[in-house]
């Protein structure tokens, strides 16, 4: 029976001096296995990720970029750290990548807004901004007759961006509380907080609709 | 979780909710994640050299900078103070004020009273 790719990574990573072999018997070099570990890593985590992104930017092409260069750092720079390390490294470069797209994103919308051509008639598709969903009605005006899944990604949307991050990390990809601290740079206690405050925002938004 | 070992109802559905949308990303999407994990992996030790690289720059800078403060000496151009011409170049090259300085119009000037001042002749 040929060995699961997953689980021979795994135990080359725990075991740094074993030698993991290729199906057809040959062993696989350090480097293929940490490729092999890197790459169940990612695969796992992707999908998840993206959403994250997306749900942060609210932009499905910023979204990928966020997540493509949250790969690329990790593999660069982290590659040689423990496996158990990588996903909340991931998860940091990921939230520092997509703090900087929203920055970037205020500053053009600030700029474009003082260019003359903008004036006047603004062009709303040209800016991403003004193309995210408009917060006034709120999650809770629209959440009749749409999917509850969307209304919650719009609430969560929403949400300060740290109790957005501490929520999806413990929600979505389902690190723990010291696991969370470690992505987001902060403390324990402070990881408490905000997803406490978001859980409460959350329900205060969508509760008396999920029965 | 609100407690670490029992979410409550809501917490419960929510990550169900979730991850059944990050579980149900449309074929597209899934490609392009697809092939920016092939190309982030085609970057493995990869690394390794643009650390090298790191290290050698700024050495490199220093090596450079050494270098023309000796050839600014053997083409004849050596500031008045003999040996220590050396050193005052390279805190000009590091000192923006006297960038700013080399600037001024009466360079030429300054550099001739400089020269006549520790000429024994004062010619």
């Amino acid at each position: 029976m040929p060995a699961c790719p997953t689980l021979t990574a795994a135990a080359t990573l725990l075991v740094p001096a074993a030698r993991a072999e290729r199906p057809g018997g040959q062993s696989l070099t350090m480097a293929e296995s940490t490729a092999q570990a890197l790459n169940s890593f990612l695969a796992d985590v992707e999908r998840r990720a993206f959403r994250m992104a997306r749900m942060a930017l609210r932009h499905d092409e910023d979204a990928l970029d966020a997540v493509q260069d949250a790969m690329l750092q990790l593999v660069r720079r982290y590659a040689g750290r423990p496996g158990a390390e990588w996903r909340p490294l991931f998860y940091r470069i990921l939230e520092n990548r997509i703090r900087d797209l929203q920055r970037r994103r205020t500053v053009r919308g600030r700029v474009l807004a003082w260019m003359p051509w903008n004036r006047g008639d603004e062009d709303e598709d040209s800016d991403p901004v003004a193309r995210a969903p408009d917060p006034t009605p709120g999650p809770v005006a629209q959440v009749e007759g749409r999917e509850i899944g969307v209304a919650l990604q719009e609430a969560i949307g929403h949400l300060p961006a740290r109790q957005r991050e501490a929520y999806l990390l413990r929600s979505l990809e389902g690190l723990d509380v010291a696991q969370t601290a470690a992505a987001m740079g902060c403390s324990e206690g402070s990881v408490k907080t905000h997803y406490s405050r978001a859980l409460q925002h959350l329900r205060d938004q969508l509760g008396e609709f999920w029965t | 979780m609100s407690k670490e070992n029992d979410p409550t109802e809501f917490e419960r559905r929510a990550s169900a909710v979730l991850r059944d949308g990050a579980d149900g990303l449309d074929g597209a999407t899934r490609s392009r994640l697809t092939q920016a994990r092939h190309a982030a992996l085609s970057q493995l030790g990869h690394e390794s050299g643009w650390r090298n690289l790191r290290l050698i720059l700024p050495g490199g800078a220093a090596a450079a900078a050494v270098l023309m403060a000796l050839l600014w000496n053997f083409n004849g151009t050596v500031m008045p103070g003999g040996s220590g011409a050396t050193l005052e170049d390279m805190d000009l090259l590091a000192d923006a004020e006297g960038y700013e300085l080399s600037q001024e119009p009466d360079l030429d000037f300054i550099e001739w009273a400089a020269a006549m001042g520790d000429s024994p002749a004062g010619t």
